[in-house]
């Protein structure tokens, strides 16, 4: 929970303390006591650790070549994956508005432009994705799917055009989350599909990007997240279940998209999640597993999402129920509130998208870009050191930890982790970041993302203009 | 998401790859197909469901599948009533359930439809064969959390005791000490099956103890394992937690003899606010204090017109502090009599823990006396005077001070009351981690430092200072470590110490008379305020252990670390605070003085308001967060009649309209420049000193 900007010097100091360095002496002695996850968490601290003694042994100019992060063989291995996919990738068949999603939005964190046959095509490909009745399946025919239909949408607002945004029929995506949604106040992945966190998530984000979130979506929500929510402090997929990484910041950005974050006990949710950093300094996603790569999105987006949360308390006071509107005295003044939803349309009425209640609710969003940062609650430059060393592959790419293979999923949420690292101090959302809270060199700098739906920030901006 | 990309673990040759792929792809039409048939024209045939079922096998995340299977199935059991046909049907898809499951064994798809299948309530199941499945799958991955939400449900299912799953939870981490998973589990049984006191679970001494011995084994077998600490902490909360609600503190306290005033005097209660506070403090958080759970007499004031407040108010309306409000509009009509004031807490069970939602309570009645001097009944306004900081000192204790510090403390045998079997299990415990205690190990140091704080929590106050003052250096330095061990979190362990450091200068008479300062100086001879509290440069981050302190009117915190000063809402008779040379990084912080109205002098000066992004370490947030703050339309156009810059002072304004504060210090912020004065003159129409300067 240091926020003081550390210089990667201090960093890798930290790292040479007595604590963090490998203990293959006591591991050969222990052996025979250890489980296997401890065998395995000794594994990967070595391996880790070799990794970092190498680096804090190297010149000055070696270790900046080091956490160099290779655009040039990220965007190739990005563009190799949307044309031509391995046999093994037979897996992802019933995923592939999530195959768009996670090359597109790398792409677009990369500042990586798109074009226009490449764009033509995802459009096409989405669109013959979707449900007649809305949602979006896992490819063309399939039955529609929350989590693809997140994906989907999210690839539609990377890519940005008018052409990607006006191919989403908002009325009917409507309908389908609402035919997703149960009684007990949560939704369901698909039609007779599961219910969980992550379905909860995904519904609210796709309706807040898109302007369509009422009263009925949200209704009972905020108490089914709330019974996810474990004495460990961390979210779980459904009730009774233990503390995770992916469901703890769904749960969160939910409750946040639905302003009902005040619900959740937060002290020890920042808790559970600040101690998954590791000595490997990146988060593993529960408690007593191996680091992974991936998690420094999930659960470092967490933590940078509850960075702004002390802004909102200030926020809810300046929005208070006078409407500054009226007085004339803030230009932001007609953007919604926090405290200002008031259900006082009724529920029959939500097919009215451009009404202000929608649009209120869904301007969440968009006001908590504008809050203030307050510095991070992690080690964000540690957290850097792990993604550009540890997770990086220098053919391009990122993975899991070292050994193991790249992939497109770890490739997206290493570099918006690495984005959250890197703006983690800055006051703004998209104001540059000072270069000590980047790791390396200033080059290393990624497009900031709205860390609310984990799509690029002027991307963001772009679908509410024209919305 | 979650549906991450498998990684390809088998050597596949090309060109059987590319078979496959075709194959794959050849399925996947058919199942377009049927699935459009299906949806047209409600068409299901043999040949599809098995398209299905081949297809599922390959790839388990096709949820298109996997409810074509669904809807068939329905369609099929319309069909029949053969119990034998309906039981094939379902064996069917519980085959097709653990092909899948065995080619990706996280397949949300795969898990859901199973219990779907069972959820029909079709045919009997087989509980032998779902508990088989259950090893076989969490012996391969232990930590697949879809497995251990299927024993959650097939246990429900079979409702089987959760004492029959502790221990099967047993065996489990006997085989891994460090599956986090199998320990999650346990304590979640364990908690619900001590809580709803199920049978063989009354005796929870014993019961801990054994949980107790059973975590040492996993210990021992490494620390550096999070798991067994995790269950560990679980235990001990389990042992500390007060099974009993009991009021710990109150202001005014047991047999006290307030004398108001209308005027400042020696020895009255200065009130022109009209109104005196009473603060019940309880030994944990509670809900569902009012009028009908504490019950208030006296010939002054109806019980049912008093209304309870949590500190600090929150929309979930629990909190350990609660406060009233006695309100005196006409002090005139009193006679010149004593009027006792009683206070009585019974066991009603309207009062709930909100931890454990015990609602057994230790009943209590208090009781004060309220008298008026008469000397003058017209409300004078307050000194105008500047109070100087520097001239409180620490010159010796008013007994009147120490006689409230005793007072205040309401039922010190009860503070005290822990049973011997606590005692001895945090000792025990003590000796053991010390023991077992490896160098450097975060885990040891932090799970240490619990433990003796717990322990020192139970000493009763016959123990020997000494004694006391050892076990408080031990915890201090433990921190102190944990610090430079992982220095990743040291702000939480800054936090923890300071708790500890609050502790220790107010945990009895003698290290506490060090920190009252003397109320015969010069800044009280001005004020006559009673309680006057020192606690300069002691490295505080926050303050803790304000149950102690409820009768401080004046409050000298400067010289600390103060990032937040949560919990001073509970100081409710505060009157001057000092709180320069902190670091106290934006007026959101200070929000907690909102809720003290006799609040007059105030010192923030020396601070980083303003200066850089605030620190949002954890205690800072949360109470504001929960509150709104409503604005009238005058006071808004007010404001912007005045041309102050309203937008970017909002924290300020909405703090600072709420105080009557007579005299304020904001130098040295970087907040606090001229335009900035203009705007504090104008938010504190009471404020006559502003950095030392007379305004009015």
């Amino acid at each position: 929970m240091d926020s003081s900007p550390i210089d990667s010097s201090s960093s890798s100091s930290t790292l040479s303390s007595p604590t963090s360095s490998p203990h293959s002496a006591a591991h050969d002695n222990q052996s025979r006591t250890l489980t296997l996850s401890q065998l395995e968490q000794c594994k990967v601290e070595e391996r880790v650790f070799e990794i970092y003694r190498i680096f804090s042994d190297a010149p000055a100019h070696t270790q900046t070549l080091m956490v160099e992060l290779w655009r040039d063989k990220h965007i190739e291995f990005l563009t190799r994956g949307f044309n031509q996919l391995g046999p093994s990738y037979h897996v992802l068949d019933a995923n592939r508005p999530w195959l768009c999603y996670w090359i597109l939005h790398s792409r677009a964190l990369l500042s990586e432009s798109i074009d226009t046959e490449l764009e033509n095509n995802t459009i096409d490909f989405l669109s013959r994705c979707k449900d007649k009745n809305g949602g979006y399946g896992g490819g063309p025919g399939q039955l529609p799917h929350l989590a693809t239909t997140y994906a989907a949408v999210n690839t539609l607002v990377t890519l940005g055009s008018d052409a990607a945004l006006l191919s989403i029929n908002r009325e009917e995506l409507h309908s389908f989350l609402l035919r997703m949604k149960d009684s007990c106040g949560a939704f369901r992945m698909h039609t007779a599909g599961e219910i969980d966190v992550r379905a909860c998530y995904t519904a609210i984000s796709v309706a807040s990007i898109l302007n369509i979130l009422d009263l009925e979506l949200v209704t009972g929500l905020g108490d089914y997240i709330l019974r996810c929510q474990t004495y460990e402090g961390g979210i779980a997929g459904e009730p009774g279940s233990e503390a995770h990484g992916g469901y703890t910041f769904c749960g969160l950005a939910t409750m946040i998209l639905i302003n009902e974050v005040d619900k959740l006990d937060l002290s020890s949710l920042i808790d559970w999640v600040a101690f998954r950093q590791g000595v490997e300094c990146g988060f593993q996603g529960r408690t007593n597993k191996l680091v992974d790569g991936c998690y420094s999105f999930w659960q470092g987006g967490s933590l940078c999402i509850i960075q702004r949360l002390l802004s909102i308390a200030h926020h809810q006071i300046k929005s208070s129920p006078i409407s500054l509107k009226h007085l004339s005295v803030d230009g932001n003044a007609d953007s919604a509130s926090f405290t200002g939803c008031k259900p006082d349309r009724s529920p029959y009425q939500i097919h009215d998208f451009d009404g202000e209640e929608a649009g209120k609710r869904s301007a969440i969003g968009l006001e908590f870009i504008k809050i203030t940062n307050e510095g991070p609650l992690f080690h964000s430059i540690a957290l850097q050191q792990y993604i550009l060393l540890c997770s990086q592959v220098l053919e391009g790419g990122f993975r899991d930890k070292p050994g193991k293979q790249r992939d497109h999923y770890h490739s997206c949420y290493c570099l918006s982790g690495l984005s959250v690292c890197q703006y983690s101090f800055s006051k703004t959302a998209d104001s540059p970041p000072l270069p000590n809270a980047v790791l390396g060199l200033y080059s290393n700098l990624l497009e900031p993302i709205h860390p609310l739906y984990n799509v690029v920030l002027e991307k963001y901006y772009k679908v509410q203009a024209l919305l | 998401m979650h549906g991450r990309p498998r990684k390809p673990q088998r050597a596949v040759d090309a060109a059987a790859a590319t078979a496959n792929a075709s194959k794959l792809q050849d399925l996947q039409s058919q199942l377009i197909h049927n699935h459009h048939l299906r949806l047209d024209f409600d068409r299901y045939t043999n040949e599809a469901i098995s398209v299905c079922s081949k297809l599922l096998e390959i790839n388990p995340e096709i949820n298109t599948a996997w409810n074509y299977r669904k809807f068939a199935f329905q369609h099929n059991l319309h069909e029949t009533t053969n119990s034998e046909h309906i039981k094939s049907l379902v064996d069917d898809e519980l085959r097709v359930v653990e092909m899948a499951l065995r080619e990706n064994p996280k397949s949300y798809g795969a898990w859901y439809h199973r219990k779907w299948i069972f959820s029909q309530g079709l045919a009997d199941v087989d509980f032998d064969r779902e508990f088989l499945l259950l090893d076989q799958l969490l012996q391969a991955d232990s930590r697949n959390f879809h497995g251990w939400n299927y024993r959650w449900f097939v246990s429900k299912l079979k409702d089987v005791p959760d004492p029959e799953e502790l221990e099967v939870s047993k065996e489990m981490v006997m085989t891994n000490f460090s599956n986090y998973s199998v320990w999650h589990n346990r304590s979640v049984l364990l908690s619900r099956l001590l809580n709803n006191k199920a049978e063989g679970f009354f005796e929870r001494e014993g019961i801990l103890t054994k949980e107790y011995g059973f975590v040492h084994d996993a210990l021992a077998a490494g620390s550096k394992v999070q798991s067994g600490w995790f269950y560990h902490l679980c235990l001990l909360h389990q042992t500390i937690t007060p099974n009993e609600i009991s009021l710990i503190s109150s202001w005014p306290p047991h047999e006290s003899a307030l004398v108001l005033s209308a005027i400042r005097d020696t020895g009255y209660y200065f009130t022109n606010t009209r109104k005196l506070p009473i603060v019940l403090y309880f030994n944990q958080t509670v809900k569902g204090v009012n009028s009908s759970s504490v019950i208030v007499n006296s010939m002054l004031f109806k019980n049912e017109e008093l209304v309870w407040k949590p500190l600090p108010p929150t929309k979930s309306e629990k909190a350990a502090c609660w406060v009233t409000y006695l309100q005196f509009p006409d002090m005139k009509s009193w006679e010149a009599k004593v009027y006792v004031i009683e206070v009585k807490i019974d066991h009603s069970e309207a009062i709930i823990s909100s931890c454990s939602g015990s609602r057994s309570i230790h009943p209590l009645n208090f009781r004060f006396t309220l008298s008026l001097n008469y000397d003058n009944l017209e409300f004078a306004e307050s000194v105008d005077e500047l109070l100087d900081w520097t001239d409180v000192e620490s010159l010796g204790v008013e007994s009147n001070d120490l006689v409230s510090f005793d007072q205040s403390k309401l039922s010190e045998d009860l503070v005290s009351g822990f049973s011997k079997w606590q005692m001895q299990t945090i000792s025990g415990e003590i000796n053991l981690i010390e023991t077992l205690s490896k160098e450097n190990c975060k885990f040891d140091k932090l799970t240490l430092a619990r433990l003796l704080i717990a322990h020192n929590a139970m000493l009763s106050h016959k123990t020997p200072v000494t004694e006391r003052q050892i076990h408080f250096r031990e915890v201090l330095e433990l921190f102190d470590d944990l610090v430079k061990l992982d220095p990743k979190h040291s702000k939480y362990y800054e936090d923890e110490k300071s708790l500890v450091l609050m502790n220790q200068v107010t945990f009895d008479k003698k290290s506490f008379s060090n920190h009252c300062s003397s109320s015969r100086n010069y800044i009280s001879s001005k004020l006559h305020l009673h309680g006057c509290m020192q606690l300069r440069n002691l490295s505080l981050t926050r303050i803790g252990y304000v149950e102690r302190l409820l009768w401080v009117q004046v409050l000298d915190l400067s010289y600390n670390k103060l990032r937040s000063i949560e919990g001073i809402e509970a100081l409710q008779l505060l009157t001057c605070l000092n709180l320069r040379n902190n670091q106290i990084c934006s007026f959101t912080a200070l929000q907690p003085l909102k809720l003290l109205s006799y609040l007059k002098v105030l010192d923030i000066s020396f601070n980083d308001i303003g200066a850089h992004p605030v620190d949002t370490a954890r205690y800072l947030f949360s109470s504001p967060s929960t509150r709104s703050v409503e604005l009238d339309k005058e006071f808004l156009e007010d404001y912007c009649r005045s041309k102050v810059d309203i937008t970017n002072n909002w924290e300020a304004i909405c703090l600072f309209r709420d105080l009557q504060l007579h005299q304020l210090d904001v130098k040295n912020n970087a907040v606090a420049d001229k335009n900035f004065r203009d705007l504090l003159t104008k938010a504190l129409p009471t404020l006559m000193w502003l950095d030392g300067e007379r305004l009015r």
